[in-house]
């Protein structure tokens, strides 16, 4: 009775081991603006879906789960120049451009790419009157190492989302964009549930 | 057994088949309310099947005249909908306002969207199935978009 029961407790175990293994992961996106007319958008994708229909949709610049990048997208920002940088340098090194309304920090950490955006606007006509800073946007990216590797895994000029996405299943839980500005804040993560709250 | 019951019988057993049959495919429902007083409201259920048996009857040369663009977005909504078949429930897209609340989400094997904005109110709801069958159909038929632009 004893070996059934250990027998049992085994197969259980292992049941639940492989379910957790195989459990669907979600993308999710939340946005809300602030205001009294502010609008909530909530959005919860399961990432198996995206991997489905993104190497269908031949669109513009999106082919075959790959959209082509130009080099003016970037602003004669070297992309690939610089993720090579922070791939190489050690971690909590941080890649740093700066200008004077904005600070763009590039870090690696823990397999992680770091981003972050520090952006102060121009003070509006009500801030310059009543000296009151401008509220400063900030945006915050991670993005594991394996994912961005796998973005840039296709031509010069292009990014392979779809082996982004397939390296991004690897993941239960990951915080991936936080963006907040005076009007609106945008978060972007992944885990395996099927509900965003 | 009288004539007038056999074919009573008969009807009866047709209803009960077809009854079946659409319970199996599913039913396409539709129910949009007005807001203003006196406002309409429109319910309607319709068998889910009716969309690709229209499918299969269209005749090809008339599909050759679908728009390019439909052609092009058969595949997508192929791969979409399977997808979907096998998805759990789950609200997929929700936009709440001051005016307005969108929700669309899957609900056992049926696509259900809700729209609710000051002058009505929207229910719609179909299986995710006849989406499927419908869009094979379409693509099974038409040519594909390069043939169509060589000819």
């Amino acid at each position: 009775m004893r070996k059934i029961l250990s027998a049992l407790t085994i197969l259980v175990w292992l049941g639940g081991a492989t379910a957790a293994l195989a459990a669907e992961r979600w993308v999710h996106v939340k946005v809300s603006e602030t205001g009294e007319d502010g609008e909530r958008v909530r959005v919860n994708i399961p990432l198996s879906l995206a991997e489905k229909i993104l190497p269908t949709i031949n669109a513009h610049k999106l082919h075959d789960g790959k959209v082509r990048v130009d080099e003016h997208d970037f602003k004669e920002v070297d992309l690939r120049a610089l993720l090579d940088a922070v791939r190489t340098a050690q971690d909590n090194e941080y890649v740093t451009v700066e200008s004077k309304h904005e600070n763009v920090r590039v870090a690696k950490s823990g397999g992680f790419m770091l981003v972050k955006v520090r952006e102060t606007p121009h003070p509006s006509k009500k801030e310059k009157e009543t000296g009151a800073a401008p509220k400063v946007h900030t945006v915050d990216v991670k993005i594991p190492f394996t994912v961005v590797n796998a973005l840039l895994s296709g031509e010069k000029d292009e990014l392979d989302l779809l082996a982004g996405l397939r390296a991004l299943g690897q993941y239960d839980n990951l915080e991936l964009v936080t963006v907040n500005d005076e009007d609106s804040s945008v978060r972007v993560w992944i885990d395996t549930q099927n509900t965003a709250e | 057994m009288t004539p007038k019951a056999i074919i009573l019988q008969g009807a009866a057993a047709m209803m009960l088949v077809t009854g079946a049959f659409v319970y199996h495919v599913g039913a396409v429902w539709v129910d949009v309310r007005e807001k203003k007083p006196g406002g309409d409201h429109v319910r309607l259920v319709v068998p889910a099947i009716i969309a690709p048996v229209a499918a299969m009857m269209v005749p090809k040369a008339k599909l050759q005249e679908a728009p390019a663009e439909l052609q092009q977005w058969l595949p997508t909504i192929e791969a979409a909908t399977d997808e979907l078949s096998r998805c759990p429930d789950s609200v997929f897209v929700q936009v709440d306002s001051r005016k307005e609340h969108v929700k669309i989400a899957k609900s056992g094997d049926h696509l259900v969207i809700d729209v609710d904005d000051p002058g009505e109110t929207v229910h719609v709801s179909f299986p995710i199935r006849a989406v499927a069958y419908t869009a094979r159909q379409l693509a099974r038929s038409a040519p594909p978009v390069a043939q169509r632009a060589g000819m």
